[in-house]
């Protein structure tokens, strides 16, 4: 388990902390209005204008999961105008599941297209990188070289390693993911602070918690999670204790993220889950959850984890796609993004490496009662090839078992 | 059994060389042929060779390793058993709800056939809205007896299905009682047969070919698709098309090979039940 | 007695199972909130439909779909008119193998197509395309309609077709005059499916059309996510479709 530095104090917090800082950030909204005074990055190196170049007059299909407005929203008002000043044509394309534009790349590949391909930027999950990754399937060597990633630490083991795979310069980092639990202080009085305290919790209030079935990527978070904090086997030892007591005597799960928040919004449970820091204002905006709805970290901490952007290696705009990756990385974007009352998801950026009037564009300060100050002591996830024998464990073990 | 009688084939007229003969049939062969044909022999290919490996060699690794999977097992057992108690179902309330329509007006028709646009998804999603625990339905009665979601036996994906498929298969049903069948129904009544008699000589030959085709259709859908089951089906077993959606999501290319294999067995089933049924039908209209 | 309980049952049913479950959508679509305990929604609004025709993009996914489907009912029909004959003519029950190579795609799990279609229709450079999605959605609606159209072929249309030969018809108006008509209801389920099927298309047209944003596209990734955009895509997407039902319903009333 990686730690990283808590942010002890206001004034360092933004060098050193940039995971727990970033959803403490927001943007004044006066720079949010003016997206257009782009400034042009500090070191462009002479090989990117070219690239920036041969970009002019391209088309790039940004395959991406479509079923969440506000990010819908963010690219279509913020990004798409941001490309078409840089000459490009960005078209968003809404798919259900990540692994519909694996797919798409897939059989391109094995129709033996090498250039050419329509799917020129994926916004990718940790599995399906690590698996295009060993087949080749992506495009080698940019990341690190855009412009903008002068901004990022690509040390820092969160960016450097997505799940455990090296991202070896074939994605671009874009934001960053905590996981956060929500309740509602109306019926949880006294929230639990750690996956025993939840286990009373629960003893004292069966049937009023569950988390999604693995594989679904919440449901897996939430195991791992427990597994990060208490070890493997305790770690089964605890879920097969929580079984009985949750939701339907554990005879059932929500099968995804979507159904434990419907399980929530209609009282069922009274606990609810997501990798998405700002999930309960985006619940609130759609008046799923009611407005009293709070976040909650357990264990101290949150398990974070950085969501990237790819480019395949046979995509017909390799270079347009790199403009907006690059885009994608600049401060004023990525301080829109932060900002609590739009997305609120937190920059990948480092803080440290900003200069002041990009610093700026961050403010620290959030009113909404929705997003955590910080993410106290953050864990980074399991590499990628525990999860799939975890998964399988789970199933045997506590879906079927007990 | 009589149709398998050579000299009674013999003299049929046009025996079964004569259908490729028939220049009609060619254009939609041909379409049929080239772009479904060469999709078919692509997903084949897709289950045994895996993308990673380079060497591009066949292997039956992922249809040794879906046969060795218990939970693939579970999951062919249980797609069947969905698969059979939501056709049967069907079939049966569709014959009951296409004999009501009949003769009701247009309202009462497009009424009774409204589900058919509506996709399986907004279906499941109504159900859910409606059927789940601290749903609508919940909310007004303040209890359920059933409780369909995600129910281990798969009724929620049955009750779907049903809902679904009955308006369909009617639709198919009432495309064949047109005004010709009325005329011999009307014949067959002057001459003096009962209502039972009427069924049985006129409405039911009228019906069985559609009938057969409409619960074939469902079948093949129920065994092969995974939207409804992922829905508000249980979260073990799972249904074959589940099953390979499932081995895609995490990492795609580990699981395409096996995700594939699992869809054709899944469509060669349905192709066996169709085969089964073709036979049927022939020895029907043959005795 | 009996017939009017059976009427009341009917409606009884109509209203539980129909009514009642659109009006449900109609209420998702418009409301800002809608949580337990409340049996009604608490807010009512027009975000729903804002963001569906906002970044859903759904008037131009619409008229995609709708051209689409209109092109895919034809091709299908054009093809599935000839060979239905030939079918009816040599009777269905003596080809089993042609029989079951055009209900192939019928019997095949639409998952599959993102296997296999998606590599074939990229070999033969028709991915991308209106024309490809098309095509693909043809091979998928076909069976329905070439199957449908058998059944219309009845021994009454060829009994009709004799006279029309008799009477010294050219072959296009023994078939605007005669086959056409005769075979309306049939016709009309045939065309109905065709429409239904590529309006409903979403694995492969997401596949084959490369990123082509159609209704089905834009609309599966709200559905459970965020349900009241997804009720108004889905009444944005059901309402055309049941006109066409409508119309097809309407048709299956033989003239002849």
């Amino acid at each position: 388990m990686i730690m990283i530095d808590k942010p002890s104090q206001t004034p360092k917090r933004l060098a050193t902390a940039l995971s727990a800082v970033a959803a403490t950030i927001a943007i004044s909204a006066l720079l949010a209005g003016c997206g257009g005074e782009q400034s042009a990055p500090a070191a462009s190196p002479q090989s990117f204008s070219q690239v920036r170049e041969q970009a002019r007059g391209q088309t790039v299909r940004w395959w991406m999961f479509g079923g969440d407005a506000r990010v819908n929203e963010y690219v279509d008002e913020q990004v798409v105008p941001a490309a078409a000043r840089e000459g490009v044509d960005l078209i968003r394309v809404p798919i259900a599941d990540t692994a519909e534009a694996v797919q798409r790349v897939t059989a391109q590949k094995r129709a033996g297209e090498s250039d050419g391909g329509r799917v020129d930027l994926i916004w990718i999950n940790g599995e399906n990188f690590a698996g295009g990754k060993e087949a080749g399937l992506w495009l080698e060597d940019w990341s690190e070289d855009l412009p903008n990633s002068e901004l990022v630490d690509f040390e820092d083991p969160s960016i450097k390693l997505d799940l455990g795979v090296p991202i070896d310069g074939q994605e671009a980092p874009w934001s960053r993911a905590a996981f956060v639990y929500a309740v509602d202080p109306s019926a949880v009085p006294d929230p639990p602070a750690d996956f025993e305290g939840l286990l009373d919790w629960v003893r004292e209030n069966p049937g009023r918690f569950t988390y999604p079935a693995p594989p679904d990527f919440t449901g897996t978070t939430f195991v791992k999670q427990v597994v990060a904090e208490l070890g493997e086997d305790r770690a089964f030892e605890y879920l097969t204790e929580l079984k009985p007591l949750m939701w339907s005597e554990g005879e059932r799960f929500p099968a995804s993220e979507a159904e434990l928040n419907e399980l929530f919004a209609n009282g069922q449970v009274d606990f609810a889950m997501s990798f998405n820091p700002n999930f309960i204002s985006t619940a609130v905006d759609k008046g799923q959850f009611p407005e009293s709805t709070r976040p909650l970290l357990l264990e101290g901490g949150a398990l974070v984890n950085t969501s990237y952007v790819t480019i395949p290696a046979d995509a017909s705009s390799p270079e347009g796609a790199q403009v907006v990756a690059d885009l994608l990385l600049s401060p004023e974007l990525q301080a829109i993004k932060a900002d609590p009352e739009g997305l609120g998801i937190p920059s990948v950026l480092d803080p440290g490496r900003l200069n002041q009037r990009q610093r700026d564009l961050f403010i620290e300060a959030t009113e909404s009662p929705y997003l955590l100050e910080d993410f106290g002591e953050t864990s980074v996830e399991l590499p990628a090839d525990r999860v799939a024998p975890l998964e399988e464990r789970w199933k045997r073990e506590i879906l079927s078992g007990g | 059994m009589e149709a398998r009688d050579p000299v009674r084939r013999l003299n049929a007229p046009g025996g079964r060389s004569s259908t490729w003969r028939q220049p009609g049939l060619l254009p939609a062969l041909a379409v049929l042929l080239l772009l479904f044909g060469g999709a078919m022999l692509g997903a084949l290919r897709v289950s045994l060779i895996p993308l990673g490996d380079s060497s591009g060699e066949l292997t039956l690794d992922a249809w040794s390793g879906i046969f060795a999977d218990p939970s693939f097992i579970d999951a062919l057992g249980f797609t069947l058993k969905v698969a059979l108690i939501a056709t049967v179902i069907s079939a049966l309330l569709a014959l009951l709800l296409a004999l009501t329509l009949r003769d009701r007006g247009l309202i009462a028709k497009i009424s009774g056939a409204s589900p058919v646009p509506v996709p399986h998804l907004l279906v499941a999603t109504i159900a859910v809205l409606w059927l789940a625990p601290g749903g609508i339905a919940d909310r007004v009665l303040g209890g359920l007896p059933i409780d369909p979601v995600r129910d281990p036996g798969g009724s929620g994906v049955i009750l779907v299905y049903v809902f679904k498929e009955v308006p369909f298969i009617a639709l198919l049903l009432l495309a064949s009682l047109g005004r010709s069948v009325k005329q011999r129904e009307e014949v067959a009544r002057v001459l003096g047969a009962d209502r039972r008699q009427v069924f049985a000589w006129v409405i039911w030959p009228a019906l069985r070919a559609p009938l057969l085709l409409g619960s074939l259709i469902v079948a093949a859908f129920t065994i092969g698709s995974f939207e409804v089951p992922l829905a508000v089906g249980p979260n073990y077993p799972q249904t074959l098309a589940g099953w390979a959606f499932e081995a895609t999501r995490g990492d795609l290319i580990s699981g395409e090979s096996e995700a594939a294999a699992a869809l054709l067995v899944a469509g060669a089933i349905a192709v066996a039940l169709a085969a089964v049924s073709v036979r049927f039908a022939r020895d029907v209209e043959g005795g | 007695m009996a017939e009017r309980l059976w009427k009341a049952a009917g409606w009884l049913a109509v209203g539980l199972l129909i009514v009642l479950p659109g009006l449900s959508l109609v209420l998702q679509s418009f409301a800002d909130s809608w949580r337990a305990p409340s049996v009604l929604p608490q807010e009512f609004g027009l975000r729903g439909f804002e963001i569906a025709f906002s970044s859903a993009g759904a008037t131009a996914a619409g008229l995609d779909s709708l051209l689409v489907a209109t092109a895919t009912t034809m091709l299908c029909l054009l093809l599935a008119w000839p060979a239905a004959r030939a079918l009816a003519t040599s009777g269905i029950n003596r080809s089993p193998v042609v029989v079951l190579l055009i209900a192939l795609p019928l019997l095949m799990p639409p998952y599959l197509a993102g296997f296999g279609l998606t590599e074939w229709f990229i070999r033969l450079g028709l991915d991308g395309t209106v024309t490809g999605l098309v095509l693909a959605h043809t091979v998928l609606a076909l069976p329905y309609v070439i199957v449908i159209l058998t059944f219309g072929f009845g021994s009454r249309l060829r009994e009709l077709e004799e006279m029309a030969d008799l009477a010294g018809l050219s072959r296009l108006r023994r078939l605007a005059w005669v086959g056409l008509p005769s075979n309306r209801p049939a016709l009309a389920t045939a065309g109905l499916l065709s429409f239904l099927v590529s309006w409903s298309q979403y694995g492969p047209s997401l596949a084959v059309g490369g990123g082509r944003a159609t209704l089905p596209v834009v609309m599966l990734p709200f559905i459970r996510t965020d349900p009241q955009v997804a009720a108004a895509l889905g009444l944005l997407f059901i309402l055309p479709a049941m006109a066409v039902l409508a119309w097809a319903v309407r048709s299956q009333r033989n003239p002849l």
